[in-house]
Order: structure tokens, then sequence, then C-alpha cells
């Protein structure tokens, strides 16, 4: 805006400080009276004085009514400080110089009273080239009497310059009341207030002193009115007055330069008092007059002038100073309106215009304006008068609500080259600023803030002010849109991050220079956080080694900053150093989770099934929840793992790093890590939570750089707000350990987790052993309940063979108190089948024999168990009939009981190897409140059983023994250790086995009773056979299992155990010599009984009489037996010869059938027989039942039967 | 020959800036903080010229040593030029121009599926076509 | 002339392909939903808020949401449809319906009721494509469409003022 003429040299005056500029100027301001009130002395308060201030800055607007009548409208404006060289330009601009004078001041004595009079007397010499006049109010001491009493003086003043003209008139001090007087001297009018009176009269007088002035002035104005315009003297601005030496003071222009100056000085002094229509026209005259003579200081003047008496008339309630807050209703001061309150002393208001011809339109105000800036530019010395002028036009944009324009006014401010002190500076950029910012440009406003701010502290300033810098900073942020809350600014991130960043590293620097450390280091740490996407590596480095350095004077914390202006600054975190990437609560270990302890059934409501899921699962398993699936465990260690990622390029040592919760007291333990550069780290922090209930974790507090940051994971990118857990109340904690040593390796059995221990043990089979567990409780709850539990791939039969405890010790043994143990005494077991499975086909010849076998029934489990415990229980392919038959062939005859040695020919089983039995015993306790919660806790301790294989039986058969209540099962029986093994396999008898070798052991057996079989024969028949013939085969080796007891003791380790012959099969041959015989034989030879045993002499050509009774000692009835006489020789070398053709004869037949055998019935058979030639005869009778034969009857499939008479009669014939 | 060149987004966040002398920059920045203002109040103010159907705004402010020009497109997204003062060559036509360019140059990037309407513009290619624009090479 | 036929071709295919992406997500997740061509929409808003740039480059400053509507329904329609709409109202108070009496990509389809269920594919890219531009110019904005008879259509531009 500044005109492109070059300065016009005015002689550089000497005079650095011509004036000062006052930036609060209003056009307004044109039209007051300018009054200084000044406090002296240092006794009043300066809340008092300001008090009294603002009390008579009220009075700012009188009326009065002039001699004509007219009423004028008389603004007063009252300063606090006038320098005087401002009255220079009284000149120039009338409404400069200071016409009133009013001084307050507080005396407790005489001597302080005459001190304030001559203050002020001097104060008025100082001003006396334009004061008008003064008053001067005094506080006396309190015990005054309040009425004031009026004593004036009067002054006879030195008028030098013609414009001053005398006071009131003079009077004596009156004698009166008080015992203060003022000095004799003083020539003023004072009035005397006790300082705690309301001073009821004290606006009537302040009224009263306006009035004086404004006749004082409205005398000059009429003795200006009235001079020749021709013959006026020349005024001048000051520095003016070398310019116009040795000019034609004659000439036309100067006469006509000394009409428009002249003019426009009416045009001010009219509007001072209140005569706003011929201000108007005078300052149209002269801007013309001015005009055409090129005198551009006046014309800018007399443009100004006229703007501001337009400005009045269009824009009376214009309201001033930066405190008040503007009224929203005055905002718009529409240019047009008619102002409503009557302002002028023109009587009719109606159209303003015509009435007010010169009066400028708002467009014109602000043009008018332009140009007179432009005038004022094109003088140096003028510089002050143009800031003012600018301010005052943007003032009057603001009013107009034009903000274009106001801006282009405020832009000018600065271009002008005043010299000014720092101050100055200072508070014409804050007079900028906060223009600005009523104009609504923020951002430039805070820009003038920052400078103002740099204004404070910059070297040429003799008295820096680094906390008016830092408060004005402070003030700038909103414009870069910056707040102090960093949750803010993460929100709306529209700032200038460059400007921003600066901004930030200035206000650090400032409030280091403060003394404000804290504050330093909190704004450090703001920038840190909220910049840090925007900086570059290295400047990120270097902030941080500036907040180190800052943190250790004063070190950082997460507590709002309260300063002593009362702004609260928010705390910022340091979350992105280090960086957070995963955070994630771990659940407590598997052994130390809390476990429900009744598993309730989930309700599914009456659906059996559905394929409709309720509660939609898949929506749960996509979205990551806030609330824990685990629980935590009052009272216990509970950690949560983080991420962090160090991002600077140095080691960052991060201290004190707890965890933030709400909910439940929870006591974090804080962690101390050393990250390195550009890596991620694993950290744990753990803390325990002291009761139980609900804890929601926040985040973590951390301690880096020298700054305390809490980071809460709602503020964080990238994760939920807050993790829930529950805390389930205590529960105990025990520590396991049992009498074997731990096992090397565990193998993947389900629910592997609790296992805590390990034992392992190796058997062989038959083999058992203890095992002592302790339980010692590790907590400070005492245990109360306890539930012991097997879990092992093994059927429930077998796996309670093999581990048992005694549930009623164990239990005895509760509640546990802490520190306390229990002990379970597990009794192992090897159980195994000690039968041998069937090995294939088998060459009968070689005198191996397999046999089937039904094995124990044990689910087909993982493939550590053995193999040879699987097999279906129902194939049983090509049974071998003859398989007994032969082997009792090659050993007939052999009733010793005692075994032998086995031949070379009989082979070891080939397929048994040491199996590994793997079980876990389950642990469920609980105790204390968490018992009440129905919480427990599980552990497990891993069992890993070495089995090894003791023995087996490979074969077996049964012979009849001597005695019809016995049998002998003959038994092969390998012993599969290294180790010489001493077999009892009856009472008292016993057989050494050498390792890897196996012996034929007979055992005696009795007989099954019919008692045990009896009830299969009344079943219903019509069953298979083959069932029934199979349920006899298992009740009769269930029979032989329970008497048949083998123990088995290895010489060299000690061990010793059972075999049992659970399992073993028998074919159905074998059936008929195990069970009892029903068929009671009753022989008699010639009448008399014969007994076991017993031999029969008789001669060769005897006839004997053969008596065979038969009963049927069953409840049911025997059909189709045979019986069958025969008699043989037993040539003791397994030859039986029955060919007795020659040798003897026999009445009666062989074969005698018995087509029905009642229950309890007898038949008879009798027979004769004559031996031919002696020697041993033997006599066999035996009953059976055909095989296959269909019974019309019953249309059953049979298997034959075969009793025999036990043993063999002798005959020796001699 | 411009010194400078700014891009601001509907929100007022900068999206791009180029300059020439890269020590400038940060002055640059305060000055054309400052223009928005200007900017601001003339799409928006009470006392916008409501004729004034050009997207090019003019000059926004007279500073010592540049002058700074403004252009607002019909989608918010406001140009800056910061040319020296010392510069009186340049007409308000060739600074019409140059705006034009950078126009059809925005227009362009953003319909690159690689960049995200919002973010800061940080394509290579358009930071050189810029540069063209500024030093005149076009 | 060629390339008009080119983007025809090019839009049933994105249609196409949309409702085919929906397909193979609606098996893997086993969801039930209605159709989803809320990705149909995105890609027209993507698309009109960045062309509209380009396409409002030489043009002067719209002096109010009035005339950008206008703006739409000429110089937007037909550098795209090769024609302008037919019938614009508005009950000034931020609703306006646009009618376009035979739409461009209705128009191949049918003239009748036949295929009327499946035209909200064939109009979704161009609700998006108004509502980016409209986006970009300031104005937040709903569209949706509405469709009769085949091809004419209506397009409803609620505007968001808060």
């Amino acid at each position: 805006m500044r005109s492109s003429v070059s300065y016009i040299l005015s002689s550089t005056t000497s005079e650095p400080n011509m004036s000062h500029p006052d930036y609060e100027q209003f056009t307004h301001d044109h039209a007051a009276l300018l009054i200084l009130i000044r406090q002296i002395g240092s006794q009043l308060k300066s809340k008092t004085f300001y008090k009294f201030f603002d009390r008579i800055s009220k009075n700012n607007n009188v009326k009065i009514t002039d001699s004509t009548g007219q009423v004028r409208n008389i603004f007063i404006r009252y300063v606090k400080q006038h320098p005087v060289e401002n009255n220079d330009w009284g000149d120039f601009q009338t409404h400069r110089r200071l016409l009133g004078l009013i001084t307050l001041g507080k005396y407790d004595t005489q001597v302080e009273l005459n001190e304030i009079c001559r203050v002020h007397e001097s104060l008025k010499v100082k001003y006396t080239s334009t004061l008008y006049d003064s008053r001067c109010i005094l506080f006396g001491p309190p015990k005054e009497t309040d009425s004031p009493v009026d004593i004036s003086s009067s002054s006879d003043d030195n008028t030098k310059s013609s414009d001053n003209e005398g006071d009131a008139a003079n009077r004596n001090p009156d004698d009166c009341i008080e015992k203060y007087t003022t000095p004799s001297n003083f020539k003023t009018r004072a009035l005397f207030y006790s300082e705690s009176s309301p001073c009821s009269d004290l606006e009537d007088q302040l009224i009263e002193f306006i009035h004086s002035l404004f006749w004082i002035l409205e005398s000059k104005r009429l003795e200006r009115s009235r001079e020749k315009l021709e013959r006026v003297s020349l005024l001048l601005a000051p520095f003016e007055k070398k310019d116009f030496v040795g000019l034609d003071m004659e000439s036309r222009n100067n006469k006509k330069r000394c009409a428009g100056r002249m003019t426009k000085r009416l045009g001010d002094l009219c509007l001072q008092a209140g005569l706003l229509n011929e201000s108007l026209v005078y300052y149209a005259t002269a801007a013309d007059t001015l005009k055409t003579i090129n005198d551009w200081l006046w014309l800018g003047a007399a443009y100004e002038g006229h703007c501001a008496a337009s400005s009045i008339v269009l824009y009376p309630n214009i309201q001033r100073g930066t405190g008040l807050h503007r009224n929203a209703s005055l905002q718009e001061g529409s240019p047009k309106k008619i102002p409503t309150s009557p302002i002028t002393n023109v009587t009719d208001i109606g159209n303003l215009r015509k009435t007010m011809t010169n009066l400028l339109a708002p467009e014109e105000i602000a043009k008018k304006y332009r140009e007179a800036i432009i005038h004022y530019s094109k003088y140096q010395n003028a510089g002050i008068v143009e800031t003012e002028a600018s301010f005052k036009a943007a003032r009057i944009a603001v009013e107009q609500n034009h903000a274009l324009q106001a801006a282009s006014f405020l832009q000018n401010v600065v271009y002008i080259n005043l010299t000014l002190s720092e101050q100055e500076k200072i508070e014409r950029f804050e007079t900028l600023a906060d223009l600005y910012t009523q104009i609504g440009f923020i951002r430039k406003a805070s820009f003038c803030q920052r400078l103002a701010a740099t204004r404070y502290v910059s070297p040429q300033n003799p008295s820096p002010n680094w906390s008016q810098c830092y408060n004005l900073m402070v003030q700038s942020l909103p414009g870069h849109r910056l707040t102090l809350d960093p949750v803010e600014v993460k929100n709306n991130d529209q700032g200038w991050p460059a400007l921003q960043i600066q901004l930030l590293q200035e206000l650090v620097v400032a409030a280091k220079r403060m003394g404000h450390s804290a504050l330093a280091t909190r704004h450090m740490t703001f920038l840190l956080q909220t910049m840090w996407k925007h900086l570059s590596p290295t400047e990120q480095k270097e902030l941080c080694i500036q907040l180190q350095s800052l943190a250790a004077q004063c070190e950082g914390a997460p507590v709002a900053l309260v300063l002593d202006s009362g702004a609260i600054i928010p705390p910022a975190n340091l979350t992105n150093i280090p960086i957070c990437q995963v955070f994630t609560l771990r659940s407590l270990q598997p052994h130390l989770q809390p476990r429900k302890l009744k598993i309730m059934k989930q309700d599914s409501g009456p659906f059996l099934f559905t394929p409709i899921h309720f509660g939609s699962l898949e929506r749960n398993s996509t979205e990551p929840k806030t609330k824990m699936d685990f629980l935590w465990v009052e009272g216990d260690l509970c950690s949560v793992s983080l991420k962090l990622l160090n991002p600077l390029p140095f080691e960052l040592k991060v201290s004190d790093m707890r965890l933030l919760s709400s909910g439940v007291v929870f006591e974090s333990i804080p962690e101390t890590v050393i990250l390195p550069p550009d890596s991620a780290t694993l950290v744990t922090l753990s803390g325990t939570p002291k009761e139980h209930g609900e804890l929601e974790l926040q985040g973590y507090s951390t301690h880096a750089l020298g700054v305390k940051s809490n980071c809460r994971l709602k503020h964080m990118e990238g994760f939920l707000p807050h993790f829930t857990v529950q805390i389930v109340p205590s529960l105990p904690i025990i520590e396991v350990t049992t009498s074997l040593p731990q096992s090397a390796s565990f193998s993947s059995l389900r629910d592997f987790d609790s296992v805590i221990t390990s034992a392992s043990l190796s058997l062989y089979h038959g083999e058992n052993s203890d095992c002592i567990i302790t339980l010692t409780n590790k907590s400070q709850i005492s245990i109360e309940y306890l539930e012991i539990s097997i879990q092992s791939a093994l059927d429930s039969r077998t796996q309670d063979k093999m581990f048992v405890w005694s549930d009623e010790a164990v239990q005895s043994q509760l509640p546990i108190q802490p520190g306390g143990s229990a002990t379970i005494k597990l009794n192992l077991y090897a159980q195994a089948s000690f039968i041998a499975p069937l090995q294939g086909t088998q060459d009968l010849n070689s005198g191996t024999f397999g046999s089937s076998f039904i094995g124990s029934a044990a689910s087909a489990g993982p493939s550590s168990l053995p193999s040879r415990l699987n097999s279906p229980n129902h194939s049983l392919p090509g049974r071998r009939t003859d398989i007994s038959s032969s082997f009792r062939s090659s050993n007939s005859g052999h009733s010793s009981t005692t075994g032998w040695r086995s031949p070379a020919n009989l082979m070891l089983p080939q397929n048994v190897f040491s199996s590994l039995v793997e079980g876990q015993l389950q642990l469920r306790y609980s105790g204390g409140p968490g018992f009440e919660a129905e919480q427990c806790r599980t552990c497990s301790v891993f069992f890993t059983l070495e089995i090894l294989p003791s023995l087996q039986v490979t074969n077996w058969d049964v012979l009849p023994a001597d005695t019809p209540s016995h049998f002998y099962l003959v038994l092969d029986i390998a012993n599969l250790t290294s180790q010489e093994m001493e077999l009892e396999y009856a009472p008292s008898k016993t057989m050494h086995i050498e390792g890897h070798e196996s012996c034929r052991v007979p055992v005696p057996v009795e007989r099954c009773p019919l008692s045990k079989f009896k009830s299969l024969y009344t079943e219903n028949l019509e069953e298979t056979k083959s069932e029934s013939s199979l349920d006899l085969d298992k009740i009769y080796s269930e029979h032989i299992a329970e008497l048949v007891d083998l123990k088995w003791q290895l010489s060299a380790t000690e061990a010793k155990g059972k075999a049992s012959l659970q399992g073993i099969t028998l074919a159905p041959s074998m059936l008929d010599i195990v069970g009892m015989s029903p068929i009671l034989w009753e022989i008699q030879i010639n009448g008399s009984l014969v007994k076991p045993q017993e031999e029969i002499s008789c001669e060769a050509g005897d006839c004997l009489e053969l008596l065979v009774k038969v009963t049927n000692c069953l409840d049911e009835s025997l059909h189709q037996i045979m019986l069958c006489v025969q008699f043989y020789q037993d040539y003791e070398n397994g030859n039986l010869n029955y060919r007795m053709e020659a040798r003897l004869a026999m009445t009666g037949t062989q074969r005698y059938p018995i087509a029905c055998l009642d229950p309890q019935q007898t038949e008879k058979y009798t027979a004769n027989v004559i031996f031919f030639s002696s020697g041993q005869y033997k006599l066999g009778v035996k009953c059976s039942t055909p095989e296959n034969s269909t019974s019309a009857i019953t249309n059953e499939n049979t298997i034959g039967h075969l009793w025999k008479f036990i043993p063999p009669v002798n005959f020796i014939v001699t | 020959m411009a010194v400078c060149v700014a891009i601001i987004g509907k929100d007022n966040s900068p999206k791009f800036l180029s300059s020439l002398n890269p020590d400038e920059e940060l002055c640059f920045q305060y000055k054309i903080l400052s223009s928005l203002d200007i900017v601001e109040e003339k799409i928006h103010g009470v006392n916008r010229a409501t004729d004034n159907r050009e997207l090019f705004l003019g000059l926004l402010y007279a500073l010592e040593t540049h002058k700074i020009y403004g252009y607002v497109t019909n989608t918010k997204m406001k140009f800056i030029i910061v040319v020296d003062s010392s510069n009186i060559a340049l007409r308000d036509n060739e600074i019409r121009s140059m705006f034009r360019k950078i126009h059809s140059e925005y227009a362009d990037i953003i319909c690159n599926p690689f960049y995200i309407p919002g973010e800061p513009i940080t394509f290579k290619s358009f930071a050189n076509n810029i540069k063209n624009i500024m030093t005149g090479t076009v | 002339m060629c390339d008009q036929s080119v983007f025809e071709i090019f839009h049933s295919e994105l249609v196409n392909y949309v409702i085919q992406n929906n397909e193979t997500q609606l098996k893997n997740t086993s969801k039930t939903h209605g159709e989803d061509l809320s990705n149909l929409e995105y890609i027209g808003f993507s698309t009109g808020f960045r062309i509209i740039e380009r396409l409002t480059r030489e043009l002067p400053r719209f002096r109010d949401e009035l005339d950008t509507m206008k703006f739409i329904c000429t110089d937007f329609w037909s550098a795209i449809y090769m024609k302008q709409i037919d019938n614009l109202r508005t009950n000034h108070q931020g609703i306006y319906v646009l009618q376009d009496n035979c739409f461009r990509y209705l128009s191949k389809l049918s003239n009748t009721k036949q295929y009327l269920d499946l035209s909200p594919r064939y109009v979704t890219f161009t609700c998006g494509l108004l509502r980016g531009s409209l986006a970009n110019l300031g104005i937040r904005s709903i569209v949706t469409a509405e469709v009769q008879t085949m091809p004419s259509c209506k397009f409803h531009i609620q505007v968001q003022r808060n």
C-alpha cells in the first residue's frame, strides 16, 4: 500500500523518540478529549488505582448544552500514560493533545500530602503546553471525616502558549476542619476523600471538570473559526519545522497551504467539540484545498479526519478495547443502518446524507483512508501517524466486517519503518495479532504472536522476558492447529508439521530459559510424541538426546502441570519410544490355571442336534475380543508380554516398566530392559492381582529418556482399548515329587501341559512296585479338595489294575496346611497277558504249537502300546482241535508231576518285546477362597512304565490226572529275561529256568465243578452251540486263571511277580478234561467197586463181570450218549494197542448207546470179559456225544463231548 | 519463475510443497500459512465477490520480497505460488498459465491409483514436473 | 465411438467380477447375505472422486449447490454417458432427483420389465460415481437409484448437512 514515491526527505531530526505510537486508537478518538489519570506516590495501592481508573473511565460521554442551546455530545478518552512528545503533534491532529490531568494519591501525613501536591504541580508543568485543567484526588487516612471538603486553589498559570488558558480562580485555602492542608503553592483543585468512602460525588466533580474542559475548548474553537483564513499562520507538524524555512510565505501555494491546514484544524476542533456536521464540511474543504497544492501530509490528515468523522456518524457504538468482548449484535455494522442514538446536534434525523452532505459512505471511508495512509507513507517521519492510521482504518474495516480490507491495512503496518523500542514492537505485534484474530485470520494472528514472542527475547531487548515469550507462544498454538493435549493432536492432524515442530522447539527453549525445566521437559516430550512421524531420523535422534539432557534436570512425569497463570498443561506420554507392537496377555501356565470344579454340560436347549449354531461361533472367532478367555488367580504372578521396538539408532534403556490397570488392585512388578537399536524385543511384565474380580489392563508405563510416561492402549494405534481378565480368588499351589527317577523324554499325550514332574520305572510282567508321591503345599492356602485320577491310553480295566492307590488314605490327609505335605502311595503293577499270541501256521511236527487266544480287549490305542494287545474278540480261524491230541500223543502216558527241561525244539516266542506304558496321574486340587468359587488347579505326574517281559506261556495243554478231581495243565513257560528265574507253579513246587529258555511244567488244577457250568445247559438251547462252547471255554479259562498262581522270581535282581493265566483259551477237546465230568462213573468188577488207581488182578481165563453205572449229574438231560468200553494195552512207550481180539473176549457190545440220560438217571451197562493171555491191560470207559449230529428235537449242531473214566482201570492178568 | 509452489488440501493441511531454495522452505511455509487466511476469506468470506467465477484468486499478499498468488479448484484444493518481488517481468497471465499447468498435473496425479486422495503427494515424477513448471522449462 | 462400447463392456464385466467374488466369499464364510454390492459402489466412489478433478478443471467456480447439480446433469453426464440428464428435480432442501430416460448401461439389457431384478447391479457403479464426485466437490451425500421400467433410471441424491 505504501506509496512508490520515494521518501520525501524531511530533515531527519535528531530526536529519536519523536513520539510513541498509540496502538489502541480508534477513529472515534479523534472526537475525544484526552485526559490523563496518574497515580502519585506509592501509598496508593495499584488495585485501588485501577478501580478508580475504571470508575472514572466510565464517564466518557457527556452531553453538554452549549451557548446556543445545542446539545453537544462530548467524548472523553482516559489514558494512563501519555508521552509528552505526543503533544507536539497536537497541531497536526488536535486529539493528540492532552487536555486534562487527574492525579490520585494517598497520604497519611502532611509531609506526604505535600509531596503529592508537589508532584502534581510538576506534572502540570510537564504538560503545560496543552493542559487545560487538572484535578487532584487525595485519599486521606481513614480517621478523616468523610465529608469532602472542597479546597480549591487557583493558579496563575504562566501561559507560554496562547492555547493554555488559566485555571479556575485562585482561592486561598480556607480554614478547614481537617488537619491536613495542601501547601500554599498548590494551585490545583484538590478533592479529598477517604479511601473507604464511596466518593459519591466523584462523578459529579468529574463531570464538572469535563465541563470546564469543554468550555475552554469551545472558546478556542470559536476563536479559531473567527480567524480569517488569509491571515492564519502556518501550522506545522513537528518535523516540518525546518522544512519551511526560507520558503516564500506569501505565495499562493503557501496561502492555500495555510488556509487548508487551518481548515483542517478547525475540523479537528469541531469534531472534538461535538459538531460533526461542520467538521465534515471543514474536512472536505480542507481536503480539496490541500489536494490542489499537493500538501500530502496534511491532505492525508484531512482525509483521515474526514473518515473519522464519518465513521463516528455511521458506527457510533463501536466497542473499543481488547479486553471487551465484541457484542455479537454490534458485529454487523451494517453501513446503511441509521444510527439509533441521536449523536449529532443536527436536529433533523432524516436522511443523514442530506443533512451531512459530506458524509462518506463506508466504501469511501476505506478508500479515503487508504489514500491517507499512502500519503503518510511518503514521509519518513510520519511513521507513527501512519501506523496509528493503519490501525484505525483496520478497526473500521473490522466494524464493517470487511476482513480483506482490514487485513490489507494491517499488513501495511509491518512495513512502516519506525525506530521502536522492543516493547513497542511487541505491543505492535500483539495488537496486530489481536486484530487479526478479530477478523478471523487466526493463522496470521498466531504468526504475529510468535513474532511478538521472539521480540520479547531478542538480543536487542534490554530486559528479556522469557515468561512472556512463553505465554505468547502458547497462545499462538491454536493458530498452528496445535493444542497441548496429545490425544487431541492425534485426532485432528491438520497442521503444518514443519511449522509445528519449529514452534514446539521454540517453546521448549522458552520454557527452559524461563527456568521451568519441568515445562521444558513436558514440551519436548510433547514434541517427540506428536511430531514423531514427521521427523526425519536424524532429527529424531537429536531431539531424543536433547530430551535426555532436559530430563536430566527435571524428570518428566505423566501429571498435568499447572502454571502460575492457571493454565494446565496436560500430560504428554511418549508412546513412540519405544514403540509397542504387540501387547498380549498370557495365560497362566497350565498347571497353575484355574479350572472349573464341576464341568457343567452345555445346554443347547431341547435340541439334541441342530445344524443351526446358536451363539454363532464364527462371529466370535473373527473379531479380536477384549475379554480374555482364560482366568488369572489372585495372588499369583500373572504376566503380559510386550514386543517393543526401539526406533532410535542408539541403545535405549527403559526402566521401571509397569502395567497400568484399573478394577481390582494389581501390583505390578517393575522391569528394566535395555533395548538394542532398531530391533524388536520381547519383554514380559508381571504383576500380582491382590483381589479377585475383574481386572482391566489399560497399558503400561515406561521411564525412558528421563521421562515417565503412561502409555495407554486406547491412545495407541492398532490396539484394543483395554483388556479385561477375570481374576478368581486365590488357589493353593502344590509341588509334587515322586520317589522314582524322572523320565528322560515325554511323549505326546493329550493334556500334556499340566505335567509338572515325571516318574519312570521299569517292571517285569507281573511285578508290582510302589511309588510314593509327595505333595507339598507351597502356598499360604490350605488344600481342602484333592481328586486323583489316571489318564492313559489303556482301557479302564487294565488301567485300574496297573495304577492302584487308596482314595481314603489320601482323603484322610486333607486338608493340607500351608507348608504341609501329603503322600499318595501308588502301586504300580505291570499287567500284561502272559499268554503267547497266535504265531501263524505252524508245522505240527516241529513241536511248536501256537494257539489262538483271546487277548485282553484293549482299545486300539497309540502305537506305543504293545501290539500284541490287540486282536478282535471273535476271530478264531481254524481252531486247532488236533493240536492237543498230537501233543498228547507225544506225551502219552506221562503222568508224572515233574516237568522237564524244554527240549531243544521248543522254540521261544519270537515277537515279545518290552513295551512302554505311559500314563498321567492327574491331581485336581483346590482350597481356600478359590474352592468356594468352585475353581481348582490341576497338575499331573507323567508315568513311564517300561514293561519288560518276564515270562510267557507259549503253549499249554491239559492232561487228565490220576484223580478225577484234578487235571494237569501243562504249560510251556518261556523265561524271557536274561536272568535265571525261579518259578513256583504249585505250592511247594518250583522250577528254575535259565534266561531265555523255556521249560514245561505241569500244574495240577482242580477240575471245574459242575456248578460253574451247569447253568449253561439250562440256557436257551436254541443258541448256537458254538457260543455255548465258547462260554464254556471262558468259564473254564476263568476257573483256571483263578486257581493257577504262578509266582516267579528273578534271582539276580530280586524282582518277583505273579503270572496269571488270564486269557488262556482251551481247545474244545480240552474242555472235557478241564471241567468236571457231568457223568458220575461207577465201575464194578465182579461186584466190587473199582477205586482209582486200584489194580485188578485176575487170571487168564477168568470171567470178569463188568458193571458200569453212568449217572447224569446235570440238571439237564443228555442226549445220544454213546458209552464205549474198550480194552487196550499200554506199552508204556506211547503206544497203545487196541487190537485185543486175540487177547480177550467180551460179551456185550463195546458200544452202548444211551438215547437220553435224564438228570440223575443212571444207566447200567454190563459186560463180561475174559482175558486169554497174561499181561497188563487197561480198560477205558468213555461216554461221548457225537459230533455234528442234528438232533431232530433240538435242531442244533453239536460238538461232541468226551467224558472218560479217569484213570483207566488197570488189569493185571497173570 | 516461481520460487515456491504449495498444494494444500481441503482441510488446509499441506499436501505438497516445493521450493527452489530448500533453506527458505520454512520461511515460505509461514508465509503460505498466513496466506491461507486470505484464501479462506476470499472463498467463504461474507464480502466475497459473488460473481467471481474464476478459479484464479489473484494476488493474495504482496510482501516486501515476495508476492503470493492463490488458486482454488472446484474441489477446494488450494494452489499457492510464491514469486520473487524483484521479478517484475512476470505478468498475471503467466501466473494463470502456471496455475493451469499445476492444475492439470494435479488432475493427473489424482487419477493415479497409487495415490490416495488426502495424503501427501510423494511422487517423484510429480515433483519433477512441478519443478519444471516453477522454473518455466515446460 | 468405439471407446464408449469398450467402457460399457468393461462395466458389465466389472459387475460380473464383483458378483462372482461375492459368491466365492459367500461360500467361504457361509454367511447368508443379500447381494453385496458395496464393493461395486466403492469402486464407483473412488472413480468419481478422482475424475471430477479432471472434469472440472476448465470450468469456472460453482456458485452454490444447485450450480453444482446442474453441472452434474449437463457436462458431467455428457462426458460419461454421452447425453444429459433428462430431468432434474429438487426440493431445495437437499434432495435432488436426476432422471435419465435411457440409461446407457440399462438400455442394452431390456426395454421392458425383464431383468428388472438384476438392474440394481448395473446402476450401483453410477451411484458410487455420483457420490464420489459430489464428495470431492464438498457435498456429502447419499445416492440411491430407482429403476421402475428399463431403461429409465432415477438417481436420488440426498445431501447431508450437519
